[in-house]
């Protein structure tokens, strides 16, 4: 069993899903699911189009060089089973996992870094031109602060609790 | 859309009613008609069996080019990817082991249908494409040419497999 690779999207192929396209000149194209057949049958360039792993790998989105790629790399050649082997090779899989996800985690965080400052610029300044969609302007005037003015507003209770205790 | 699957519906009702007729020739040929017409515009292409009138690429060096396939023995609907069929060699070349006209056995090598395979994928190739055998299954010709399946593993082309340039 071989886990492959969607010539489209680049994401896994389970056994038992997708289809295998075989070329004339041999070059054969698995697809993990209609929605990228299809769009290979339309002659769509994946690195056009911007869900798939290969837009953003070329685009910066997603991380490109890391360690914890190269073992994934294809190996041709088939090992002898050792039971020692594969036990660490499981365990190993699951930390490898979690910390390619730390550091995509990270490569997103560092991405987004410079974003918070900037909404923060442009709501003050939205509030300074904007404030008079909020405010009358002649409140603004007896009041120069941007905050609502408060207004007290009566409940009853009594007769709601009653309703209640049925 | 609803105008591509009322064409269908129509093919699938004339193919129903045809299909009482045992001595149906060119009718046959309707179907596979009626769909490429209806689908290949609006959907993508429904791909089928390979029947009677089926052109077919030879690729091997047998010397015919083009063959048309007169019968798909097992098979109700048609050959798939892996069967052998009767067909008629339509275009040879000059000098070689058949001629224009023959009566030929061939193995369907590729064909566009897709295949499933037993670990639940499926495969489906470019063309359709047939490799010419004698009534023994042993090939014709002594190349191969372009990818072939595992299929033909199963179903004893073992010798077409060794002649194969690239086995899919």
């Amino acid at each position: 069993m071989r886990l492959e690779k969607c010539w489209f999207c680049s994401s896994t192929i389970y056994p038992g899903h997708g289809i295998q396209f075989v070329r004339n000149d041999a070059k054969i194209f698995r697809f993990c699911r209609s929605k990228c057949h299809k769009n290979f049958k339309m002659k769509r360039n994946p690195r056009k189009v911007k869900w798939t792993k290969a837009y953003r790998r070329l685009h910066g989105k997603d991380m490109t060089q890391d360690s914890t790629f190269e073992f994934e790399r294809k190996r041709n050649r088939p090992e002898r089973y050792d039971r020692n082997i594969a036990e660490n090779t499981l365990k190993a899989i699951k930390k490898i996992d979690k910390v390619r996800v730390d550091r995509e985690a990270k490569h997103h965080a560092l991405r987004m870094k410079g974003k918070k400052a900037k909404e923060q610029r442009e709501a003050a300044k939205e509030l300074e031109q904007s404030i008079h969609m909020v405010k009358a302007p002649t409140a603004l005037q007896q009041e120069p602060s941007f905050t609502l003015p408060k207004v007290k507003v009566q409940v009853s209770n009594p007769q709601e609790n009653r309703l209640m205790e049925e | 859309m609803s105008f591509a699957s009322e064409w269908t519906a129509v093919g699938r009702s004339l193919l129903g009613s045809l299909g009482n007729n045992s001595s149906g020739l060119l009718r046959t040929t309707s179907h596979d008609i009626m769909t490429k017409l209806a689908c290949g515009n609006f959907y993508s292409q429904q791909r089928t069996f390979i029947q009677m009138r089926t052109n077919l690429k030879v690729v091997d060096n047998s010397g015919a080019k083009r063959v048309m396939c007169i019968q798909a023995l097992k098979g109700k609907k048609g050959a798939r990817l892996g069967d052998t069929i009767i067909a008629s060699v339509k275009e040879a070349q000059p000098r070689g082991k058949v001629k224009k006209g023959e009566v030929v056995y061939g193995v369907v090598v590729r064909a566009a249908m897709q295949r499933g395979r037993c670990d639940g994928s499926e495969i489906k190739f470019d063309d359709n494409a047939v490799v010419l055998v004698n009534k023994q299954g042993e090939p014709i010709g002594t190349r191969v040419f372009g990818p072939v399946p595992h299929e033909l593993r199963k179903k004893k082309h073992v010798k077409i497999l060794t002649l194969a340039e690239h086995i899919a």
